[in-house]
């Protein structure tokens, strides 16, 4: 015969086992999600030369992901990440989302490095309703039109664009000229850019064009100078960015020039230009707030070189660092009891600051899941990129 | 007038390339009757050649140069060994396909051998940088150096086509292949040559073009349709007419940017090559269209 004591402790063994029970059960329905990890789907460039926006970045979430898997984890769960290659190809982005969420089962999706191919990839996201967080694509159809599955800690195109002016403004310009490639990559630039400047009242003084494969920008150069700029907002990859330089330089122009992330690089962007003092007024935005070099990251930057000591140290490094940080404190939030729908809960207001963002990261469902609205400046100083400002939009 | 005579040196500097890789692929044509598609990815190959003795290897520039055009010659002459001459007997199209596959081979090579370099590899400048003032325009010596070198390319070949047996035999072939072959010139070795040296014009082009722009495995292609503009305008036949043409393409370019609208130049030469195509089909120095009755 059972006394009362033994009684209470049967039946609290057996509730506590029920609760056991329950709980497996639960995390075996959610896909990724098991008792002591979770698995985290990434997908972008790993190969070919548009690898730094992939795997450099993909380094940077594993950083994380390690730091907090010694740390205990998630909700004591460990967190696992799955790397797909999209070859920056959108037909390959599609295939890469179906490949994590039927035959990797990931519970959510850190990722999209190219933009076209992380636009290819949105419809699928969409369909499959798997949570997901952009780290490097910026081309604001990603976000655009809200989904409820999808929010970017990257500073999308059209805030580089909108911050271009800021920056312009807040230096003093007067005279603004613009010089842009339009091609799709800088039209979805140039249109937000011209947009702003109307907003603003401001005519630029020439709005000149050139393509990628230019290798003379006199034509460029002798508009600029006649027109007397004092500061040229660049819709513009590095090559045909040099090419301009190089022009202005011919022509002892030395105006402000204000690039957008296509050239995230300043002091290789100087290296490419070639021409000592042409790039001392030359700014670039970027997501974070620091570089590779920087002290303030030193503790990552070991993390990353110790992981992948055959990579390169890169700025992309730290956006894969603070956007890792972003989807961690959300996964934190949606507490120990996980399901996709809590997770895009947590996202949709979450106000985080990261060891690598230049601001904090807000996200403000449903008016907008762009959660980055804060670049940095930065611009070459010998052989280290400095942080010469931040831009707040409004 | 300032404006007039600056973007004169830039169309003269930038034409002088085209006009370079427009030779070449000239002289591949008058050999083959077929044009070389790959002839801007030959062209980007020698830039990387370059770019590996001159910067990764450290020899001196002219060194560089010297065996970046020794390599192009090797490429070219193997090239037309390995891919053309199986399929010379088949036909124009055959030779035009291989030259695409060629094309593709060469951009993937560059891809593998000098990718994960950054997007855009710059080649160092020859000369400081820093402009200096002839008659209140300012020029950089690298256009000086750049202008010198073409002309001095342009005028080697003028040369070797003029005044060596080789040149002759080429010009020869070239005119008729058939009789070529029937007074014992030795056609085959021939092509070899015409192959190998059209590719050693382009890498000069390259390693000349290098420190005024950045390497990258698709810098081939737009230089390709530009110098193919300027050979179609020379009337690709004509080797003094792909000189001509190229200058002209590169002075339309610049002209039509600084006086029409920057948007229209990058445009301007595929117009001219529509235009020549359809008002002027035998270019400006081509023979009468013959046909076969």
């Amino acid at each position: 015969m059972l006394t009362v004591g033994k009684t209470i402790v049967a039946i609290g063994t057996l509730l506590a086992g029920a609760a056991l029970a329950f709980n497996q059960a639960h995390a075996q329905d959610i896909p990724g999600v098991a008792k002591d990890e979770i698995r985290i789907g990434s997908f972008g460039s790993l190969t070919g030369p548009t690898y730094l926006y992939g795997k450099l970045t993909m380094n940077g979430v594993e950083a994380v992901f390690a730091k907090v898997n010694e740390q205990g984890g998630v909700n004591g769960r460990k967190l696992v990440l799955v790397r797909e290659d999209d070859r920056c190809d959108p037909a390959t982005a599609i295939a890469a989302v179906k490949k994590l969420v039927f035959e990797e089962k990931v519970f959510a999706i850190i990722g999209g490095g190219c933009s076209n191919a992380t636009l290819g990839a949105r419809p699928e996201i969409i369909k499959d309703q798997i949570p997901f967080v952009v780290f490097a694509s910026v081309a604001d159809g990603i976000t655009e039109p809200v989904a409820k599955e999808i929010y970017s800690t990257m500073t999308t195109s059209s805030i580089e664009s909108r911050s271009q002016v800021q920056y312009a403004v807040d230096k003093g310009a007067k005279k603004i000229a613009v010089v842009s490639q339009h091609d799709a990559w800088g039209q979805s630039r140039y249109e937000p850019l011209m947009a702003e400047l109307k907003k603003r009242n401001i005519t630029p003084v020439v709005d000149l064009e050139m393509t990628v494969d230019d290798n003379d920008a006199t034509v460029q150069a002798l508009k600029i100078a006649s027109s007397g700029a004092d500061a040229i907002i660049m819709v513009l990859y590095a090559k045909p960015g040099a090419v301009l330089i190089r022009a202005l330089n011919k022509l002892g122009q030395n105006p402000v020039l204000i690039a957008q992330t296509a050239i995230a690089d300043p002091v290789a962007f100087t290296k490419e230009v070639a021409i000592p003092d042409a790039t001392d007024k030359f700014v670039t935005p970027s997501a974070v707030r620091y570089t590779p070099t920087d002290p303030e990251v030193k503790e990552w930057v070991e993390r990353v070189k110790k992981m992948f000591p055959n990579d390169e140290l890169s700025i992309f490094n730290l956006m894969g660092i603070g956007s890792a940080q972003v989807l961690v404190a959300a996964l934190k939030a949606a507490g120990p009891d996980l399901t996709r729908d809590k997770l895009l809960a947590a996202l949709a207001h979450i106000k985080v600051d990261t060891d690598t963002y230049a601001g904090t990261i807000v996200c403000n469902d449903p008016v907008s899941h762009q959660c980055n609205q804060t670049p940095a400046w930065i611009k070459a100083a010998g052989d280290k990129a400095e942080v010469v400002g931040v831009t707040k939009l409004n | 007038m300032m404006m007039f005579a600056y973007l004169l040196a830039s169309g003269i500097t930038t034409g002088a390339l085209y006009a370079l890789v427009a030779l070449g692929i000239t002289v591949v044509y008058k050999a083959t009757k077929s044009v070389n598609f790959a002839h801007g990815d030959l062209f980007m190959i020698g830039g990387f050649i370059a770019y590996t003795f001159h910067v990764m290897w450290g020899l001196p520039y002219v060194v560089s140069l010297l065996l970046a055009v020794g390599a192009g010659f090797a490429i070219g002459a193997a090239a037309e060994r390995i891919a053309f001459r199986r399929l010379r007997e088949q036909g124009l199209v055959s030779i035009l396909l291989a030259t695409i596959g060629l094309s593709f081979i060469l951009k993937g090579t560059a891809r593998a051998v000098w990718g994960g370099k950054g997007d855009f590899i710059p080649f160092p400048p020859l000369a400081n940088p820093r402009p200096i003032s002839f008659g209140g325009i300012l020029l950089v010596p690298q256009q000086l150096i750049v202008l010198a070198g073409a002309l001095a390319v342009m005028a080697i070949f003028a040369a070797f086509f003029k005044f060596t047996k080789l040149g002759r035999m080429m010009q020869a072939t070239a005119d008729n292949a058939k009789a070529a072959k029937l007074v014992g010139i030795p056609v085959n070795r021939v092509y070899v040559y015409t192959f190998a040296i059209g590719t050693a014009i382009a890498c000069s082009a390259a390693v000349l073009m290098a420190p005024i722009t950045l390497l990258y495995p698709d810098i081939g292609f737009v230089l390709f349709i530009k110098s193919f503009a300027g050979a179609v305008l020379g009337g690709l036949t004509s080797i003094p007419g792909a000189v001509v043409g190229g200058l002209l393409i590169g002075l339309i370019e610049a002209m039509s940017g600084g006086y029409i609208s920057t948007n229209v130049q990058d445009v301007s030469s595929y117009i001219v090559i529509m235009f020549v195509l359809v008002f002027m089909p035998q270019g400006l120095f081509g023979g009468a269209v013959l046909r076969r009755v």
